[in-house]
């Protein structure tokens, strides 16, 4: 076989396999795995929410898009629709009790759905943002 | 008598007045973006919108924080999020408006009603008034609104990098589904 043409095929397979590699781990990469990311800060519940209604400028640098490991006593515990929310409660305001709004993984929405309200709970979860009344945690767990 | 009769008229105003002045409110609307080109088709779901309408004045609001926008690529989520919105710096989007029409609406039974939503939406700091139709159903004493628009990403500061315009589309079909409940 020609040198040219073996040189074809080798930059070929080159481009296949680069085009392969960034199609499944850049385009088709998949989502964090908030279960198994270890939490870049670890606190309570009350000194999270505090964090936000203190300084929220502050707060949403700091904690805005990191997993969050925080512990704390259950308010309630809601089920709307396919969701199910812990919910922790620190004040009052327009949308009735305010505090932090933790979005549970499917697989963990049996336990919390068993939580009672006081109950200790040590949920890890991604933070959001603050809605003006609460502080959302999305794709939570129970570590 | 006369102050039974007193007692009876008061507490039939105190009715009234609680039911006219009735807001409702949820903090789990959903806000859907639809974006269609030949390339692909994105779709982006929030779940974890604050919404509130005053059933007296018609004030209709809601709230968005931006990074609970669910991508079904990793990579348009985060690119969303770093690049077009800026979430990092521009965390919610608002809309704070009227329902004209709320006079016509009897939220003590069930009914449908086609309404007018207009008002301001904030997004990336620039506010754009927007006047668009929706339905609001009355069913069992809550109030579900929907609302489908078309939002233009340039017009909110939004710049698509030219190596992705062909991905998404100029005009996002925008949905927005409310299940309000009394306060």
């Amino acid at each position: 076989m020609k040198t040219w043409i073996k040189f074809l095929i080798a930059a070929a397979l080159v481009f296949l396999t680069a085009g392969v590699f960034v199609y499944i781990f850049v385009y088709n990469k998949p989502h964090k795995d908030y279960e198994k990311a270890s939490p870049d800060f670890e606190l309570t519940a009350e000194e999270l929410y505090q964090a936000f209604i203190a300084d929220r400028s502050e707060a949403e640098s700091l904690y805005n898009g990191k997993v969050l490991q925080i512990t704390g006593q259950v308010d309630e515990v809601e089920k709307i629709d396919d969701l199910v929310i812990v919910m922790f409660a620190f004040s009052e305001g327009f949308f009735g009790k305010e505090g932090i709004r933790s979005t549970m993984l499917e697989n963990h929405h049996e336990e919390a759905l068993n939580l009672q309200p006081g109950d200790d709970v040590l949920i890890k979860g991604f933070c959001a943002g603050f809605s003006d009344s609460d502080v959302i945690l999305e794709h939570c767990s129970f570590p | 008598m006369k102050v039974y009769r007193f007692l009876f008229l008061a507490g039939l105003l105190f009715c009234i007045s609680e039911s006219i002045a009735q807001t409702f409110i949820t903090r789990n609307g959903t806000i859907r973006f639809f974006s269609e080109t030949p390339l692909e088709n994105i779709e982006a779901v929030n779940r974890q919108v604050s919404s509130a309408l005053d059933a007296e004045t018609g004030e209709f609001v809601f709230r968005v924080v931006m990074r609970s926008f669910s991508f079904e690529k990793a990579l348009m989520q985060q690119h969303f999020n770093d690049n077009f919105v800026e979430s990092h710096n521009y965390p919610n989007a608002t809309f704070q408006g009227q329902i004209p029409e709320i006079g016509e609406i009897n939220f003590n039974s069930d009914g449908e009603y086609e309404v007018t939503v207009e008002g301001e939406l904030t997004m990336k700091d620039v506010t754009r008034f927007i006047s668009e139709q929706g339905i609001l159903r009355i069913t069992g004493g809550n109030v579900m609104g929907e609302s489908i628009f078309i939002v233009r990403p340039e017009e909110y500061n939004i710049t698509i990098p030219s190596r992705y315009a062909r991905n998404i589309a100029q005009e996002i079909e925008v949905t927005v589904n409310v299940n309000l409940t009394p306060r």
